[in-house]
């Protein structure tokens, strides 16, 4: 019944379960279901009869004696009293017996009901279990008369391929999302996922920078001395780096300010102040950096800036005035000190290139999103 | 001629093996039976353990033998009945090693009589190609 075509195969199930044998096992299944039901029934009996009982036995020790029927044979009473109403010898089973009171025999009874709960509980679990067979089995035959089929297919590797490569654009959608994401303005939420993003993306930066800057925070706590001018630009630089993203404590507390602040910020422009505040706050705090450590920057920055930024230089402009933006919406000092002064001291590129070194790939991209949404 | 010849062979030995299986499958019926009476027996045991051990020290208690009633030191039923137990365990475990020792052999002789089945089939189909 079998046909391979190409990659699959397609059974017909009728060829695999056969309808009637389908419903053979079905019948199977129903005929153990019916035992075990006669089963619970004969448990509930003993159940009934077990509470009967310890109501009897609850009601005996009232009287001193009860008059009762004493049967004598198998079909003749007589009439007769029921004396010693508060003894029992009760059957434990086994053959065992035991002197008992009323009291004690009534617990016995309650334990004895509660094992017997149990059982009828474990007999209903089997039942549920035998139904849903049955019924897949019913459900099996069903479908094998109506012709169903079963299709197979062999998933090839170059399917496999075109699915990770939408996989990946999957992946890239939603870093588009957060540069367009400036008209969602007040999607909480959103911004949630976001600031979840970003703290990844940090992370994952961390453990790249970590590798480049093992040596230079060697450096860095080696001497506080800034005797060589290349030394301190190296030192300033791994500085601004670690504080903003490497240092494990230090970052973390970034990145928590920064998700609390988050929410609060709801148009991007500010969330993009906010980060930029983070980046370019850090050299403020590094005492005046000298002027000539800027000046050699370019030595070793622009090769990194080479590798962080294949961005034009237009798009960096761009970002130039859009600090200053940012800057006149809210009076803010930290970056607008630290960005004068840069220009007053070198020509254009150095003071492009310093932030944009200072700051990793990723928050880089981030612009050009921000760009691409604004 | 030889080919109907070897056919009978096989249908006999087909018939030879199925009889075994048949066999087989009522013994393990009964070791079934049997370990169902064993558990009732063991669940039974562990409830008089119980009650027993939930009697005061000074408590009557009698046992059944035959059919009278003879009073019994409640260390002693307690002994007995735990030694019961121990008895009861063991040989459930004997029922289940020996249940899985037939169910193998079952295994086996169901595959042999595939296998004696297929032959049979191989057979007739050469037979109605001469």
């Amino acid at each position: 019944m079998a046909t391979a075509r190409g990659k699959g195969t397609v059974t017909s199930l009728s060829s695999t379960f056969p309808a009637e044998e389908a419903r053979k096992a079905a019948d199977l299944v129903n005929h153990t279901i019916n035992e075990k039901r006669s089963e619970l029934d004969n448990l509930r009996s003993f159940v009934a009869d077990n509470t009967n009982l310890i109501n009897l036995v609850q009601r005996l020790p009232d009287e001193l004696h009860h008059h009762i029927q004493v049967p004598f044979g198998k079909a003749a009473f007589f009439p007769g009293r029921l004396v010693h109403t508060n003894e029992f010898l009760v059957l434990l089973g086994e053959g065992y017996f035991a002197d008992r009171t009323a009291k004690q025999t009534v617990d016995i009874l309650k334990r004895r009901g509660q094992t017997l709960e149990s059982h009828v509980d474990s007999v209903k679990a089997v039942i549920k279990d035998l139904k849903a067979e049955a019924s897949f089995f019913y459900r099996t035959a069903e479908e094998a008369a109506e012709g169903l089929v079963e299709i197979r297919e062999e998933l090839s590797d170059d399917e496999d391929s075109e699915g990770s490569q939408e996989k990946e654009d999957a992946a890239s959608e939603p870093e588009v999302g957060i540069g367009s994401s400036a008209a969602v303005l007040d999607d909480e939420e959103y911004a949630r996922i976001m600031s979840r993003l970003d703290e990844l993306e940090k992370e994952e930066l961390e453990e790249e920078e970590e590798d480049e800057d093992t040596e230079d925070h060697r450096d860095v706590t080696n001497g506080e001395d800034f005797n060589n001018s290349e030394q301190s630009e190296v030192q300033h630089h791994t500085k601004v780096l670690s504080d903003s993203i490497s240092l494990p404590n230090d970052a973390d507390k970034s990145i928590h300010t920064y998700l609390n602040l988050q929410p609060n910020h709801k148009d991007d422009c500010s969330r993009g102040k906010d980060i930029l505040q983070k980046f370019v706050e850090r050299p403020m705090e590094e005492d005046n950096v000298p002027s000539v450590v800027k000046t050699s920057f370019p030595s070793e920055s622009r090769s990194k800036s080479e590798v962080y930024v294949p961005a034009p230089k237009p798009e960096v402009g761009n970002q130039l005035s859009r600090q200053v933006k940012t800057d006149s919406l809210k009076a803010f000092t930290g970056s607008i000190i630290e960005r004068t002064d840069n220009l007053q001291i070198s020509p254009d590129r150095e003071p492009i290139n310093q932030p944009s070194n200072s700051q990793p790939s990723k928050p880089v991209s981030r612009f050009k999103m921000q760009r691409r949404g604004v | 001629m030889a080919s109907s010849a070897a056919m009978r062979d096989l249908q006999r030995e087909l018939e030879s093996k199925a009889n075994d299986l048949r066999k087989l499958q009522k013994d393990i019926a009964k070791n079934h039976e049997i370990r169902k009476k064993y558990t009732v027996q063991l669940g039974e045991n562990e409830l008089v353990l119980k009650e027993l051990d939930l009697l005061s020290e000074d408590a009557n208690v009698y046992k059944l033998i035959g059919p009278v009633l003879v009073k019994q030191d409640l260390a002693e039923a307690n002994a007995n009945v735990r030694k019961r137990i121990e008895y009861i365990s063991a040989e459930l475990k004997r029922l289940d090693a020996t249940l899985q020792d037939m169910e193998d052999k079952q295994n086996s002789k169901k595959e042999g009589i595939m296998k004696v089945q297929q032959k049979i089939q191989v057979l007739q189909a050469g037979k109605a190609k001469v």
